[in-house]
């Protein structure tokens, strides 16, 4: 039994569309995000000065710098440690206003091997900022961190 | 009379210490909104402020949605969007309450305390009060509190179709851990 030319480019035309839609989806599903040591920053800055720009309008600042890739540097003057956590602060000593950097997974032996007083270029994605009515000062918050290189 | 005030003067000091709230920047909030039929809704945010008072009994935190970290892009997309939680309108998740059984906790002796916590959880603009039970663990000067709870995720007016279908739980698992400083 030999099937017509169009019914076969029919079916071959099914099977294909079949196989790149259960890639598309596999691949949607199963996609991690990038190593931030490999991603490129939108924007490096000092860390002071990102915390004066969030505490002047943070609302501008969160449309500026929320979910970018940001290489913050400054000097460390926390570091707050658990099991699977390593975050890494940098805080304007006289206000108490902040910018904490959770560290990615597969960065956190890098991540604690630093010490307070370590001047150091972190990149990270924003998550934003706002001010805390816990602790009474603004803090703006980083996820996916990796130390610059 | 001198020693008489010493000891007066370090009793009073050490109970304005003990008698300081507690903070933390670095609580961790995770939530489980897994399904048989989807393992990804899951996600944690380790960058939360809390705070607890051994006095009142206060507890409190606050995380920024954005902060909740997905390993897949597109579930932390969705995560943050106007259909779920719409992080640009509604950027943090807030928590304020009490130990309503703050007898039972001796925040100067060493131990596993189990708590009842009662206060208002706000999620995606609207705010609801919660009960839950949870621990305080004290060692030394150092104290941890942890606590586990379901919430309605409708009660927080979210709804859509991936949760009709059973792709994401109705009720998703909320564990808080946070240690204070």
């Amino acid at each position: 039994m030999s099937l017509k030319p169009t019914v076969k480019k029919i079916i071959i035309t099914a099977i294909t569309i079949f196989i790149i839609a259960c890639c598309a989806v596999w691949y949607v599903f199963t996609v991690k995000f990038t190593d931030t040591v490999k991603e490129k920053a939108d924007y490096a800055v000092n860390a002071l000065d990102l915390i004066d720009e969030f505490k002047k309008n943070d609302s501008l600042a969160n449309k500026k710098y929320a979910e970018k890739i940001i290489a913050v540097t400054g000097v460390v003057t926390e570091i707050e440690m658990a099991d699977s956590t390593v975050n890494i602060k940098l805080a304007d000593t006289t206000t108490g206003s902040y910018a904490i950097f959770a560290f990615q997974q597969q960065h956190l032996a890098e991540a604690k091997t630093i010490k307070e007083g370590d001047k150091v270029t972190i990149k990270g994605s924003c998550s934003g900022g706002t001010y805390s009515q816990i602790l009474e000062t603004e803090y703006i918050v980083f996820k996916r961190c990796a130390l610059s290189k | 009379m001198k020693k008489t005030i010493c000891m007066l003067a370090i009793f009073f000091v050490s109970t304005a210490l003990f008698a300081q709230k507690k903070t933390t920047t670095s609580a961790t909030v995770a939530f489980d909104a897994t399904t048989s039929l989807d393992a990804l809704p899951m996600a944690d945010n380790k960058t939360v402020v809390a705070a607890l008072d051994p006095k009142s009994g206060m507890i409190a935190f606050e995380a920024i949605v954005k902060s909740f970290s997905f390993k897949n892009p597109m579930m932390q997309d969705h995560f943050n969007s106007d259909k779920w939680l719409d992080s640009d309108k509604f950027p943090t998740i807030v928590f304020k309450g009490k130990i309503t059984n703050l007898k039972a906790v001796d925040f100067k002796k060493d131990g596993t305390y189990l708590t009842e916590v009662k206060g208002d959880l706000t999620i995606h603009g609207i705010t609801k009060p919660l009960t839950t039970t949870g621990s305080v663990v004290v060692t030394g000067k150092a104290v941890s509190a942890t606590a586990a709870f379901t919430i309605k995720v409708d009660d927080y007016g979210i709804t859509n179709k991936a949760i009709d279908n059973g792709k994401v739980a109705k009720d998703p698992k909320i564990t808080i851990t946070a240690d204070f400083k």
